[in-house]
């Protein structure tokens, strides 16, 4: 089984040639790799890979997956082979580009509407948590297509603000 | 002795405060918000009383409710913690006149302390030096004959002032004539009120403070310092004792142990308190202020010293004097804590209130751990989002950073994002091993840093686990969608943190 998936940004492709406990797999073009996979506690995945111990930490977000090792901290997100395909843009490329919400707060402003044309730089909307306020800009020229949100709202991290295409 | 105290406070320094409590067998009374029901020092005390909505001018910060609620629970006396009213003289006196003990200082010695300019004087009057400067508002020739004796660079100061507002650095005599004049107009246009006053300017100071103890008969000792140079927006993240510079300097903790003394003594100090010196980079030190409580970073203290400060705050408050004289202090090792906070350090370490999902702490050798969290808790969006403070001892400074790193790499707090990844990054900095310190470190620290890269091999393991988890959701769901995972092994539902995160957001 393939999974396509971005690791911090970076596209990659995992293929699971035989499940776990005793997991086989490959990474992108790289060779076929044994590993020992246990859930000893739920979201936590200790994985034996060539005598290397590692205790992965799984969390799921509103934008993706959050594996930390040894401190070290991934955002993944695992594209469904279905739908997968190389269209979607990144940031600061073409195409529609979401602003989401850095983190759980409220909205106090929201400073565009729908066919707005924005410049780089200009305030999206406010978000506003433990008495800190935090303005969402658009990284690009951009005209806005959807906001998904209205002051006063309560949002989570990750959840989409505005779109701009 | 008291038979019942009621802390008005909440968090971990709250869960502290009982601790001790329990330990002298003496009940305790916790206080709570709406948004505190559920926190842990309301779950550990013995007993608990609501006093108002999450705001906390409308609960933590109401006199009348928290002395009603020490009055109708029979408690004997009332500790503050830090924050809140820990500061406050006339909460303190309102105490005195229902009756009940305030653990700390007397009313007075707070307001002797308590303002700038009020501090500067008890500092004065106690022989304690404080930065040089004008006492007083001053003409540009007395600006100017003032740089004629103590030299650049000087700070140029509103007397009104406040906030930055009519404050200008100056390093040369040409830019003083225009400096002075923008600073005068900036303080009369902000606060009605053109007076300067000057302080010399103090270059890459280190922030090193004194705690002391004094009990009602008249005696006072002071328990080393503690270095706090290691600040980020004014707010201390790392502490550590003894001080790099006073381990190579030990003279040094006996010049400021008794300037803060006469500082506190010319305020009449009783109980615990602490007064915090700026050292240039001369080791010249000079009094900035003193704090007329328990520090949040005493542990430090506690762990070189192997003293239980709040025990002592109470036993003095109920009248006993010190167990102990400035000979019987001594200080074993290295200690060092860092604050783990509820903040993103990904996105310029804004505050990250939500719902725990997954929470190990760091166990073993030399490791205290003073917190308020637990697994499924959520952090409250009103309060300081201080989590914890993870404290460790070492024979030597080396031997606690390298403690302190190893206890980092076993501490996991899911569901929020913390500050503990950049904690170790700091403390694998060489500057910060060399213990070359100063109150703009951080700064140049992130101006240099380069994140370190992950050993090889993490990335792809973390692909692998994060497939596999992709495997076993979409399983778990039915789907006839990708399989190949291992047993099913939920994280928890990201819909449940989000409801959590949300009942909070009003």
């Amino acid at each position: 089984m393939k999974f396509p998936l971005t690791i911090n940004g970076a596209e990659d492709l995992v293929e699971i040639l035989a499940p776990a406990p005793a997991c086989r797999f490959r990474l992108g073009d790289g060779p076929e790799r044994a590993a020992d996979v246990r859930t000893p506690e739920p979201g936590v995945y200790s994985i034996l890979l060539e005598g290397q111990s590692y205790d992965a930490w799984v969390e799921e977000t509103p934008a993706g997956l959050v594996v930390v090792i040894d401190g070290y901290r991934f955002e993944i997100q695992v594209l469904d082979p279905r739908r997968w395909s190389r269209k979607s843009g990144g940031a600061g490329g073409e195409g529609t580009q979401s602003v989401i919400a850095p983190m759980p707060g409220k909205v106090v402003r929201v400073l565009v509407a729908p066919g707005d044309a924005v410049e780089p730089g200009q305030g999206l909307v406010v978000v506003e948590a433990m008495k800190m306020q935090n303005e969402l800009r658009a990284g690009r020229a951009a005209r806005v297509r959807t906001v998904s949100t209205t002051e006063g709202a309560t949002v989570a991290a990750g959840e989409v603000l505005v779109t701009l295409e | 002795m008291f038979r019942k105290v009621l802390i008005a406070n909440r968090g971990e320094i709250a869960v502290r405060i009982i601790r001790t409590l329990r330990e002298m067998g003496i009940a305790s009374v916790a206080v709570y918000s709406e948004a505190d029901r559920t926190s842990l020092h309301v779950r550990m005390a013995d007993e608990a009383v609501a006093v108002g909505p999450p705001p906390s001018s409308e609960s933590y910060l109401r006199t009348d409710r928290i002395l009603a609620a020490a009055l109708d629970r029979g408690a004997d006396a009332i500790h503050p913690g830090y924050g809140f009213l820990s500061e406050n003289a006339d909460f303190a006196a309102a105490c005195q006149d229902a009756g009940l003990v305030f653990i700390g200082p007397s009313p007075d010695s707070i307001r002797k302390m308590g303002s700038k300019t009020a501090a500067r004087q008890t500092a004065i009057a106690g022989g304690t030096p404080v930065v040089p400067g004008t006492e007083h508002s001053v003409t540009l020739e007395e600006a100017r004959a003032f740089t004629a004796s103590h030299g650049y660079p000087i700070l140029l100061k509103a007397v009104a002032g406040g906030g930055g507002k009519g404050m200008r650095r100056v390093d040369r005599d040409a830019d003083l004539e225009s400096a002075f004049r923008n600073a005068s107009s900036e303080a009369r246009n902000s606060f009605r009120n053109a007076e300067l006053y000057v302080e010399r300017y103090i270059e890459r100071p280190r922030h090193i403070e004194i705690q002391l103890l004094g009990d009602r008969q008249g005696h006072m000792i002071h328990l080393g310092e503690r270095e706090c140079s290691l600040q980020r927006r004014h707010q201390k993240v790392i502490e550590e004792c003894p001080s790099p510079l006073l381990a190579v300097h030990p003279e040094m903790r006996e010049a400021m142990g008794a300037a803060a003394i006469g500082a506190a003594r010319a305020a009449g100090y009783y109980n615990a308190g602490t007064v915090e010196f700026l050292v240039d980079p001369e080791r010249r030190f000079y009094f900035l202020e003193m704090n007329t409580r328990l520090q949040v970073e005493h542990p430090v203290t506690e762990l070189v010293t192997g003293l239980d400060l709040v025990r002592l705050q109470i036993e003095i408050a109920a009248g006993a004097p010190l167990p102990l004289t400035q000979p019987e202090v001594s200080w074993r090792g290295a200690a060092i804590e860092a604050r783990i906070y509820a903040e993103d350090p990904y996105n310029d370490f804004l505050p990250y209130p939500g719902t725990l999902t997954r929470l190990d702490r760091p166990m073993g050798p030399g490791i205290r751990l003073d917190g308020c969290v637990y697994d499924g808790w959520t952090v409250p969006m009103e309060y300081d989002p201080l989590l914890a403070k993870l404290a460790v001892w070492g024979a030597t400074r080396e031997q606690a950073i390298q403690r302190m790193i190893r206890a980092l790499r076993e501490y996991d707090v899911g569901g929020i994002r913390t500050n503990i990844g950049f904690f170790r990054q700091i403390l694998e900095d060489e500057e910060l091993r060399a213990g070359r310190l100063h109150t703009g470190f951080i700064e140049e620290f992130f101006a240099r840093h380069q994140p370190p890269r992950p050993p090889a091999d993490l990335a792809a393991v973390a692909a692998l686990a994060a497939s596999l988890h992709a495997a076993s959701r979409a399983s778990r769901a039915g789907t006839n969608g990708p399989s190949g995972g291992c047993d099913p092994a939920p994280a928890r539902p990201s819909a449940w943190l989000n409801s959590g995160r949300n009942e909070l957001l009003r």
